[in-house]
């Protein structure tokens, strides 16, 4: 028994006795904030009408309803205001649609409903206590009543339970300034409490080096587990106990291995989850928001940069129902501590002793000029890198064009790929489309390490409609029912012919969708592969004019533009052959086959791979510090903003190369951004056109069918480690933590 | 002090071109000889010699080498004088007399690049000078 109960119970009877003897003194103890909530009645079932606003009001956050079926839908009352909406919304869902908000803090309109927080707690007419909006459904002709006394009465009561046990941390607390609980309870708490023992305290949890907890502050919402189990599919965390005993934990002592955990810290209303890297690290209100796009994978998820000053203080996601719905993966949200980490800051020339010189421009681009004009034309080669911008890539190609070159290409990009029909190397089916598949033929793809957004709308896609997934390839990790067809191309051969089960189940499909890695793009047989996965959707009927279900699964986020673009190697040994390489943020390409005796160009924001080569380093900007137009998996164009300023003496990659072309005597006719994209526009309209999916025109069957034998080896794994896949998260310590503790070895 | 502001007089102007000139040399003289205590001073030896400071006073002389006109020279005599004064009595820190003085002399150099630079285009010039124009 704590001092507290000891005390209050030494105090109790004299406040009964006082409040006794003076029953008009209502302020000695009273527990409700407002004097009329102290016995609230429920309304009354006939109320004199009140005066209703009735004109139209907006949903929340802008909402809109769908009506799948007209019939359906139903008329209540939310605060004597009419709202239509359709059967099976619940109480709390026709608020919203009505423009009301209700407090809550365990639901959440992805996840499913668990009901157990009651802070959504609102007044039926007819019912006798107030009910929780979220697991109610709404009844035709149901009158809710969100503003009432007994309303208001019962989410004190619940703000009240919620605190008992949080603790006042709040000015050492991460979430402070951004968390439900506190807001909540400045809106609808009561400004007193009775509680007076000890709280309770709970063990922390280690969950790896990503998510920090303070399990003391959790509320027993179970958000976080719900969305482990049902949206990331790893059932790592669970409830443990029961009553005042209750905590979340992962049952054994284990991290949560998910490529998608990140996301807890977001859904959690308190700060018991939050982020570890970012602990202590800033307040949300110093913080600069700039929405831009991610280039850490093909997905271009929406994120949020959180700067302050010449940082970046954090990546949050933004919402994109299309493209990454709420979450981003891990990759993603951690992988900003390489944007401070071996950056290039200023232009170096390697002396003669092997030793980096920092050099001005003026001296690091007439050196480069020189020699681009020293060596014969076909002896020049460019490749542009995973995280090159649209904008760069176009300079690129026109100055090699100038020069009089041609051997230029984008990296992941094998020699002679399909750049000519865009649904050839596209996602045709869009992202959010893969919801509506039955059926999914994956092709040496590993979704889960290639585009984690993607498999997290493959494993929606399955958990809701229970499609069939078929896999091949080497072994790998799901987090869904799957199959596992087979390792290598014998196997597609085999589904081809239809010797194999899977290809009854892609024909009986009524939406079959095939996904072929980005991976393929590298093997010389590639046309072949694709040759034989065209015969497969047409067997199964894959593309038609209502349904396009052959997709491309890319890898890197500059690999869709520069397909687009045409950054195509010509021919096989272009790079054996070259004297001088420009490497425009290309860090993956191998190294040992640029010849010794040639001049190797590195512009690029990290001293990653390449620099290891380079004979003069160009410092460029990353994707925070500039604006760059990038092209997702599916055919979206998207675009980044500028957050922070570019470190040291770097420029965007665009201007590097176009004041290039200007000291090497082939200037380049634009001079702003602007000037760029009108050339972007002449080449591909697609590109410039912001925010925009545009589907390919015309089917990929158009291609003419290839005879060339298809290699037996087997499909080979695109990413090897999911968290470092380019010179940012390679440059990331938390993501070298990451693949150290949380890679299945 | 108003007696002495009374009594206080600024020399007479140079009666022509010619005396104009010799009060320059005098004033480059003057400055000379008070460069060792300048080096002293602010404790130069690490980032300047003597004749390197001699020649950046000439070559701040230099640049006004184009006025005829006596009252001007005067009048920028008496400036010069007015910034040695400062300088020698320690009025100003080193980081002026390094800004100005030692590296002061790169910035000149910096204006016979621009110079060179007629030739290039408004865009390559915002390129060299940063990455936002």
């Amino acid at each position: 028994m704590g001092l507290g109960l000891l005390a209050s119970k030494a105090i109790r009877p004299t406040t009964r006795l006082i409040n006794f003897q003076n029953p008009n003194n209502l302020f000695l103890r009273t527990i409700v904030s407002k004097p009329e909530l102290r016995n609230p009645e429920p309304a009354a079932a006939q109320p004199e009408q009140p005066l209703v606003d009735l004109s139209p009001r907006t949903p929340v956050g802008g909402a809109r309803v769908h009506f799948p079926n007209p019939d359906d839908a139903i008329e209540v009352f939310v605060d004597g205001f009419p709202v239509k909406i359709p059967k099976g919304f619940s109480v709390l869902q026709a608020c919203e649609v009505a423009g009301v908000d209700i407090p809550r803090f365990c639901y959440h309109s992805r996840l499913s409903i668990a009901g157990n927080c009651r802070m959504c707690l609102v007044e039926v007419e007819k019912s006798p206590k107030p009910v929780a909006s979220c697991a109610m459904p709404a009844l035709p002709g149901m009158k809710i009543k969100t503003d009432t006394p007994v309303a208001k009465k019962a989410r004190e009561g619940v703000m009240e339970f919620l605190l008992m046990n949080h603790p006042l941390d709040c000015p050492i607390c991460d979430q402070g300034g951004e968390c439900d609980l506190q807001d909540q309870s400045m809106a609808f708490g009561s400004d007193r409490g009775r509680f007076t023992e000890m709280k309770r305290s709970v063990v922390d949890k280690n969950l790896g080096p990503l998510v920090k907890t303070v399990m003391t502050r959790c509320i027993q919402c179970t958000r976080c587990v719900r969305f482990a189990s049902e949206v990331a599919g790893v059932q790592d965390l669970g409830m443990l106990g029961r009553g005042s005993g209750e905590e979340i934990g992962t049952y054994v002592e284990k991290l949560m291995t998910s490529e998608l955990s990140g996301n807890v810290i977001d859904i959690c209303p308190v700060g018991a989850l939050t982020s570890k890297p970012f602990a202590f690290k800033a307040r949300n209100w110093e913080l600069k928001n700039t929405e831009t796009i991610d280039v850490t994978d093909a997905v271009g998820s929406n994120i949020r940069i959180d700067s302050r000053g010449p940082e970046v203080m954090r990546i949050v996601p933004r919402l994109n129902e299309d493209i990454n719905e709420e979450w981003i993966s891990d990759k993603t949200r951690f992988c900003y501590d390489g944007l401070k980490r071996q950056r290039l800051n200023d232009p170096m020339i390697r002396g003669p002793d092997g030793r980096f010189k920092p050099v001005n421009w003026r001296e690091a681009l007439s050196v480069v000029a020189e020699v681009a004009h020293q060596v014969k034309p076909e002896e020049i080669v460019g490749i542009s890198g995973k995280l090159s911008d649209a904008e760069s890539m176009i300079v690129l190609k026109d100055f090699l064009n100038r020069l009089g070159s041609n051997n230029v290409w984008g990296e992941g990009i094998g020699v002679n790929t399909n750049a000519d029909l865009r649904s050839g190397y596209i996602m045709n089916t869009s992202i959010a489309g893969l919801e509506k598949a039955d059926a999914f033929l994956l092709v040496g793809t590993q979704p889960r390490v290639e585009a984690a957004m993607v498999n997290a709308r493959i494993r929606k896609t399955v958990t809701v409609n229970q499609a069939k997934v078929g896999y091949i390839g080497p072994a790998t990790d799901f987090n869904y029912d799957n199959q596992h067809l087979g390792t290598g191309p014998q196997t597609l051969i085999d589904i081809a012919e239809g010797r194999h089960p899977f290809s009854k189940i892609i024909s009986n499909a009524k939406h079959p969708v095939i996904i072929v890695g980005g991976g393929i793009f590298e093997r010389k047989d590639q046309d072949a592969i694709f040759a034989a996965v065209e015969t497969i959707a047409k067997q199964g009927n894959v593309v038609r004019s209502d349904w396009n279900g052959l997709n491309v699964l890319l890898l890197h986020a500059a690999q869709a533009a520069a397909l687009d673009l045409g950054l195509v190697p010509q021919s096989e040994n272009s790079l054996e052959s070259a004297k001088f390489v420009y490497l425009m943020g290309a860090d993956d390409t191998n190294l040992d086959k640029i010849p010794k005796d040639a001049f190797v160009v590195y512009q690029g924001h990290h001293g990653d791979k390449s620099v290891y080569r380079a004979n003069v380093i160009l410092p460029a900007a990353a994707f925070s510090e500039k604006e760059g137009i990038y092209e997702n998996t599916e055919g979206c164009t998207q675009q980044t903003w500028p957050a922070v300023p570019t470190v040291g003496d770097s420029r965007d990659d665009w201007k590097i190369i176009r004041a290039l072309s200007e000291v090497a005597e082939v200037r380049l006719p634009y001079d702003t951004i602007g000037g760029v994209r009108a050339r972007l526009r002449t080449v591909a309209p697609n590109l410039v056109q912001i925010d925009e999916r545009e589907p390919a025109a015309l089917p990929s069957s158009l291609r003419p069918t290839f005879t060339q034998k298809m290699d037996p080896t087997p499909f080979g794994v695109a990413v090897e480690n999911f968290y470092m896949t380019d010179a940012i998260t390679r440059a990331s310590k938390i993501m070298a933590q990451c693949s150290a503790m949380l890679l299945k070895k | 002090m108003a007696q002495a502001i009374r009594n206080a007089k600024v020399p007479p102007n140079s009666v022509n071109l010619e005396e104009a000139r010799q009060r320059v040399f005098g004033f480059f003289r003057i400055a000379c000889r008070s460069l060792p205590t300048v080096m002293e001073v602010y404790n130069l030896y690490d980032v300047a010699t003597i004749s390197q400071l001699r020649s950046t006073i000439a070559s701040e002389i230099r640049r006004n080498d184009h006025i005829t006109n006596p009252k001007v020279i005067d009048m920028l005599l008496f400036k010069g004088l007015e910034e040695l004064k400062n300088v020698v009595n320690h009025s100003k820190q080193r980081h002026h007399i390094v800004g100005q003085y030692v590296i002061g002399r790169r910035g000149l150099e910096q204006q016979e690049l621009a110079s060179k630079e007629q030739g290039i285009s408004n865009f390559l010039k915002d390129f060299y000078n940063s990455n936002y124009s």
